[in-house]
């Protein structure tokens, strides 16, 4: 385990924090001002950081643990601790289940020196981001247990099989914890299992935390400000290099092959009508919404006991298979063959040139183009940043056929 | 607020495959393929002065823009008459049209006769098209950055295609589908000869419409009824009705589809049988008794 906690140094000793030494006086002694450029420059490093084929945690399953105690009531962040960590958290939400769409993700608060697991794991943003929005009108009470909440969600990660990663990611704004027994107990448990446990703090280090993420493999931060918070928040959305306890397997997947026919139910109606009416497996439980359960025939079923479901990703309530869409492993793909970093090149040899990608004409205020070294097609700044950061495949690479595996 | 100003742009993708079955059994219905094309795009210029259109062709040997506003009519200066641009119009008709047929015109000429597209003959590979979808997002993406402010601009691709398949690209497709959808660009087919699967999937995930025309003759009046109208109207049109869409995987072994198969934990490759290795990542697995999933079933409550 020892040589996994390489790399999870404190953030201010990485180095990614000094922009001032990004910024350079040109020839002409001009500061180089743009801020695009600084954080390009720090994405292209992490990005060069990454090893390719790094096995990579995929089937994330992860409990984020929600301080709701008096301290996260400050008003250190505005409008309060607590008010600002739930607009964050609604963002994460969004970015963790679109760049982790076959993960899973729980919520445990804690306040009065008790553990609350307030959402299941489970894969549904909206109810997500609906939960948090409830947190985030409740009140803020007590001392939080870092314990309690840590043996609820290990309880909770211990069933998963063994191909899963399970992580936990805390959010403390208190300095203080309440803990029935010796906490190092847990956290030996923690790491036995493989929980990997970031913590980000929002007022000052703890040791405990730092111990936790120490011994579990997670990353310990503490927040500056709100971006930076945003920021950290955001590095928990790619998924981690596979923990060593993480098994390697092959997982028996359903693929549903009924589509939902038709995006809004006015034009439902008109779809052909070839199927038995059914009630959705997922809405069956809620309580009071009787018309939430769907009777109708579009839906995915499951290939193998044929319950029907309204969204994928799913575990089947009836006989366990997980269902999944092809499009929802696809992805995922992006974070395992990842473009290659393109060269960066002086701009002043390739004038004549347009960009590859956006055809735009390179002009005098560009310093630097990019060249793909795979099909040395060169490209502009913002198509740099365009493919790796979100198109994720090279635009001269896709176009020409020897490069086309 | 001052109402925003809505422009549009049009991406149209143009498969240029020699094995596409219309150009294997006539080559000189390209022209009418084009000719329809080319009236969508002027159709869709003439609806607002300020939507925009840009065409990429492909086939099997590379994709690339045969227009886009490099190739537009410049903005003349007021006084002098220097630059590349305007031919007077001739017959009456509007020059940005008549520019556009022109310069499409020589593009694909250029494109089909380019010495990467001779050298592959319609035995090699696959059509381009994932590339040529790839290129134009990077093109909406600039388009979008350069926008003036206060403007809104909707974008939307187009691809007009006679060519099965796509395995090759699949990642690529895959990757532009989810940036697509994730950016509010709607994918629209017109596939002039198969149910296309894949691309099925793609209008599916950007809410984009798929349809395949049942004769190559009327492609124009296709076109025109059903993939001018911007996306926003067309509920209130009657439309073609959406196809169910096969979302079934295919496995990484045989490129069968499957109901039930498995996958790679590390990798996420799909298998249609238990295999000790993964062919992409080459992990090795623990034996299949493993995958029964360990379901103790253990007091789940919380400790306090
Ligand atoms: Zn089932
Ligand atoms: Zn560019
Ligand atoms: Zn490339
Ligand atoms: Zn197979
Ligand atoms: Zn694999």
């Amino acid at each position: 385990m020892a040589d996994e906690d390489e790399g999870n140094e404190y953030r201010w000793e990485t180095g990614y924090e000094k922009t001032w030494e990004a910024i350079k006086e040109d020839d002409d002694g001009l500061l180089e001002a743009s801020v695009a450029e600084i954080i390009q420059r720090a994405k292209r490093k992490r990005q060069a950081e990454r090893k390719p084929n790094t096995r990579l945690g995929m089937m994330r399953h992860l409990y984020i643990i929600l301080d709701c105690s008096d301290a996260m009531s400050d008003q250190d962040l505005k409008p309060t601790r607590q008010l600002c960590t739930a607009k964050l958290l609604e963002g994460f939400i969004e970015e963790y289940f679109d760049q982790n769409p076959i993960s899973q993700m729980g919520i445990i608060v804690t306040r009065n020196k008790r553990a609350e697991l307030v959402c299941e794991l489970a894969g549904n943003v909206r109810k997500h981001v609906d939960i948090v929005k409830q947190i985030a009108q409740g009140p803020c009470s007590g001392e939080p247990s870092l314990q309690n909440s840590l043996e609820l969600a290990l309880s909770s990660l211990r069933l998963l099989p063994g191909h899963a990663s399970r992580e936990v990611l805390i959010i403390m704004g208190s300095l203080t914890t309440c803990d029935p027994h010796d906490i190092n107990v847990t956290i030996q448990k923690l790491k036995a299992e493989g929980v990997r446990c970031s913590v980000i703090g929002l007022a000052a280090e703890v040791r405990v935390c730092r111990q936790l993420s120490k011994e579990t493999g997670g990353l310990y931060s503490i927040i500056l400000d709100d971006c930076h918070f945003r920021d950290l928040l955001l590095q928990q959305v790619e998924p981690p290099p596979a923990a060593r306890t993480q098994d390697c397997s092959l997982v028996r997947m359903g693929f549903p092959h009924h589509s939902k026919i038709g995006n809004d139910p006015a034009d439902a109606s008109g779809a052909p009508n070839n199927n038995a009416m059914s009630f959705c497996m997922c809405h069956l439980d809620v309580e009071g919404k009787m018309d939430a359960s769907k009777l109708g025939v579009a839906g995915h079923l499951c290939p193998q006991c044929g319950s029907k479901y309204c969204e994928l990703p799913v575990e089947c309530r009836a006989c366990g298979l997980t269902l999944v869409s092809a499009p929802h492993l696809a992805r995922s793909y992006h974070h395992l063959f990842p473009v290659d970093n393109f060269l960066e090149m002086d701009a002043k040899e390739n004038m004549k040139h347009n960009c590859f990608g956006c055809r735009r004409k390179f002009v005098e205020i560009d310093k630097h183009v990019y060249k793909c070294g795979a099909c040395s097609h060169i490209f502009c700044l913002d198509c740099d940043i365009f493919v790796h950061d979100t198109l994720h495949s090279c635009p001269g690479c896709t176009s020409s056929c020897k490069n086309v595996k | 607020m001052a109402e925003e100003v809505e422009t549009s742009l049009m991406v149209i993708v143009v498969d240029l495959h020699t094995r596409q079955r219309y150009l294997r059994q006539q080559p000189s219905q390209l022209v009418h393929v084009l000719d329809s094309i080319m009236t969508l795009a002027n159709m869709h210029l003439m609806l607002k002065t300020k939507n925009k259109v840009a065409i990429v062709a492909c086939n099997a040997a590379r994709s690339d823009f045969i227009y886009c506003d490099s190739d537009a009519i410049q903005p003349q200066p007021i006084q002098g008459q220097s630059g590349n641009t305007v031919q007077k119009q001739s017959d009456g008709q509007y020059e940005v049209f008549a520019h556009l047929e022109t310069m499409v015109k020589q593009n694909t000429r250029k494109f089909t006769l380019d010495e990467k597209s001779t050298f592959f003959d319609d035995r090699d590979g696959e059509s381009l098209i994932a590339g040529a979808l790839t290129l134009a997002m990077c093109y909406i993406n600039r388009i979008n950055r350069e926008k003036p402010t206060g403007e809104k601009l909707n974008s939307r691709l187009l691809i007009v295609t006679g060519c099965a398949g796509g395995a090759s690209q699949h990642m690529a497709y895959m990757n532009v589908f989810f940036t697509a959808q994730k950016q509010n660009i709607v994918l629209d087919v017109c596939s002039l000869d198969y149910e296309l699967g894949l691309l099925q999937q793609g209008c599916d995930i950007t809410g984009g419409l798929f349809l395949k025309i049942p004769q190559l003759q009327g492609l124009l009046q296709y076109l025109l009824w059903v993939f001018l109208p911007e996306p926003p109207i067309r509920k209130k049109l009657v439309l073609p009705p959406p196809a169910r869409v096969d979302y079934r995987a295919a496995c990484f072994c045989h490129r069968n589809l499957i109901d039930i198969g498995f996958v790679c934990s590390i990798c996420l490759s799909i298998f249609c049988k238990f295999s000790p290795i993964c062919t992409t990542c080459n992990t090795v697995f623990k034996p299949p008794t493993s995958l029964v999933p360990k379901k103790k079933k253990k007091p789940n409550k919380g400790v306090c």
